[in-house]
């Protein structure tokens, strides 16, 4: 007999199940479906993992990106620096997918590493000061980056394995939108939203401030470096470029669009402005454009996202 | 001497050239409930931001059960048994009424991610007991009625009881209230006091409280401390210090001592 509170780990462990045969028979499928699939995954995952930060604990993040850059460039590394000594010539399935969930493993870890990093001034810096700072750091990964040669320089890293599929994609998915759940759905997850909220009132109310905005940030990078890497073995070649400010800008939008907070609004908004540009594709020069047309139309009309539901927040009873 | 519940030593803060508090010497003794009074900008306020770890004291020390706090993070000085409310209400206005109490119930959970990713048993009863207690408060509130709302939508006097409630969740052993009866009318005044008096028998707790409203500080306090410019001016039972004339003076010019 298996407890309700188990029902959320009941389902992802049917998501597995359920994607991993998808994946397995994915070959039927059409390519370019898959394509735009594999995209759509990689986007949920960037926006349900930026979405603990800007969305629940309310830090106004713009560099997700950055830690995106930082996880494909350390799942790289992996595959391509140490793959060759470990697999050493097999064509083994196994084998092969131990060094992608390596390479995955580091990501994450690397990602999360940085994300401690930037989550420090988070402690002092509050808005927009915290939105330039975070933006700050994903152009100087950006730049770090285009200036390392071993990693490639400005021309990148290619020729990596094509590991990524529609079933690894979607597994880290389904694990990120578990994991964002599972920690905001209960009574010490509320901490998230309560430092959201007032920060002053959440320490009075013993919120250790400092552990809440670095969790938020650790896990919200840790899952984009996993991206990064995913997206880095989907595209089999990664440059610096592909990780600049308008990336950040992009998952910030589906966090708004999707309603700040709402993991289903924010994966359904992951997944329309996947497709959406697909369809659009004559267009596509005007994207940043529109981007920025649907933000400030968002702010004006549906504040609180167009998959959200309205959030209570009427003015404050004024004093007598 | 007797042991304290809070004591404060010569405590001064200081922003920039004012100073807000003045060399201040106060105790509270468990269970006691004490009123602070005095002008607009007296400094009573930057009193409770003071032992609340908020803002650090510039000279003097603040110490609970002889134990000093000051210099601590806020959120352990909460660990430690203070709670207090805000002159300006903050409660977490995007939270329903009853997660604004069940988010401060949090001393029995257990600490560790895996607890929260893989909902393990212990992670199960602790939640289950923060439920109940979050729910036991806003009846004691007499909320629960509001339970499902959100905070932001309750009225003003709903909204003070309601971080009341928040406040307790931290089962305090000093309870600081700042203008509690705020805005409010007589007889939710009345209600107040009695209410006051209810937690402070039920819960055992010492209670700091400041309120411009006499009514309510005279009614409540064995023991009233009257601050000016940061200093203390006089202090003692509700009769004499309403008939100390440097608290009358005070007050002149100021509005009156009202009732
Ligand atoms: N963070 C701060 N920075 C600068 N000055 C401050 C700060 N907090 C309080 N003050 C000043 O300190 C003095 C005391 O303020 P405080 O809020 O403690 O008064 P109060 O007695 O609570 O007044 P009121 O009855 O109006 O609430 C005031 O002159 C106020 O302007
Ligand atoms: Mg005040």
């Amino acid at each position: 007999m298996i407890g309700r509170r188990h029902l959320p780990t009941l389902f992802l462990v049917l998501s597995l199940v359920g994607i991993g045969v998808l994946s397995a028979n994915s070959g039927a499928l059409n390519p370019y479906f898959l394509d735009v699939a594999v995209g759509a995954g990689i986007n949920i995952i960037l926006a349900v993992s930026l979405n603990l930060v800007n969305g629940h604990t309310g830090q106004f993040s713009l560099g997700h990106a950055g830690f995106m850059a930082v996880g494909a460039y350390a799942g790289a590394a992996v595959t391509l620096f140490a793959g060759p000594a470990v697999l050493v010539g097999t064509e083994a399935a196994l084998p092969h997918a131990l060094l992608f969930l390596g390479a995955l493993t580091v990501a994450g870890l690397v990602a999360a590493f940085a994300g401690l990093a930037v989550g420090l001034p988070s402690l002092r810096l509050h808005g927009d000061y915290l939105a330039l700072v975070t933006l700050g750091f994903g152009e100087i990964i950006r730049v770090l980056l285009q200036n390392c040669e071993p990693l490639g320089g400005a021309l990148g890293l290619f020729g990596l394995p094509a590991y990524t599929t529609l079933g690894w994609t979607f597994g880290a998915a389904a694990i990120t939108i578990y994991t964002v759940h599972m920690l905001v759905n209960s009574t010490r997850g509320l901490g998230f939203h309560a430092v959201r909220d007032d920060e002053l009132a959440a320490r009075a109310s013993g919120l250790d401030l400092t552990r809440i905005k670095l969790s938020a940030f650790l896990v919200g990078a840790f899952f984009a470096g996993v991206a990064g890497a995913l997206f880095a073995h989907f595209k089999l070649s990664i440059d610096p470029k592909g990780f600049d400010f308008t990336r950040s800008v992009e998952i910030v939008v589906m966090v708004i669009l999707g309603g700040m907070g709402r993991t289903w609004g924010v994966v359904t908004a992951a997944v329309v402005l996947t497709v959406l540009p697909e369809y659009l594709r004559e267009f596509s020069d005007y994207r940043m454009v529109s981007y920025a047309l649907i933000l400030v139309l968002l702010m004006l009309l549906r504040p609180h996202g167009i998959f959200g539901e309205k959030r209570p927040t009427p003015p404050p009873p004024t004093r007598p | 001497m007797s042991e304290q519940l809070l004591r404060l030593d010569r405590v001064t803060v200081r922003f920039g050239g004012l100073t807000a508090v003045n060399e201040l010497d106060l105790a509270v003794a468990p269970g006691e409930l004490v009123g602070i009074i005095g002008p607009n900008g007296a400094g009573k306020t930057t009193v409770f931001n003071v032992i609340t770890g908020v803002c650090r004291p510039g000279e003097g020390s603040v110490s609970l059960d002889g134990e000093g706090i000051s210099g601590m993070p806020v959120h352990e000085i909460a660990a430690r048994g203070v709670a207090r409310t805000f002159q300006n209400i903050r409660l977490f206005r995007g939270m329903t009424v009853f997660d604004n109490v069940r988010v401060a119930c949090h001393a029995g959970l257990p600490r560790g991610l895996h607890h929260s990713l893989l909902r393990t048993r212990a992670w199960a009863a602790a939640e289950e007991q923060a439920r109940l207690r979050a729910d036991s408060l806003l009846e004691v509130l007499g909320l629960a009625a509001r339970r499902a709302a959100p905070a932001a939508s309750l009225s003003y006097g709903e909204q003070r009881r309601l971080e009341i409630a928040r406040a307790l969740a931290l089962k305090p052993r000093l309870l600081l209230l700042d203008e509690p009866a705020a805005g409010m009318n007589p007889s939710e005044k009345a209600d107040l006091i009695g209410l006051i008096r209810r937690i402070h028998a039920e819960f055992g707790l010492g209670i700091l409280l400041v309120e411009h409203s006499m009514s309510v500080v005279m009614g409540l306090c064995t023991r009233i401390a009257v601050l000016d410019y940061g200093r203390k001016i006089a202090e003692g039972s509700p009769a004499q210090v309403r008939a100390d004339p440097a608290v009358i003076e005070a007050y002149l010019g100021e509005s009156a001592p009202h009732s």
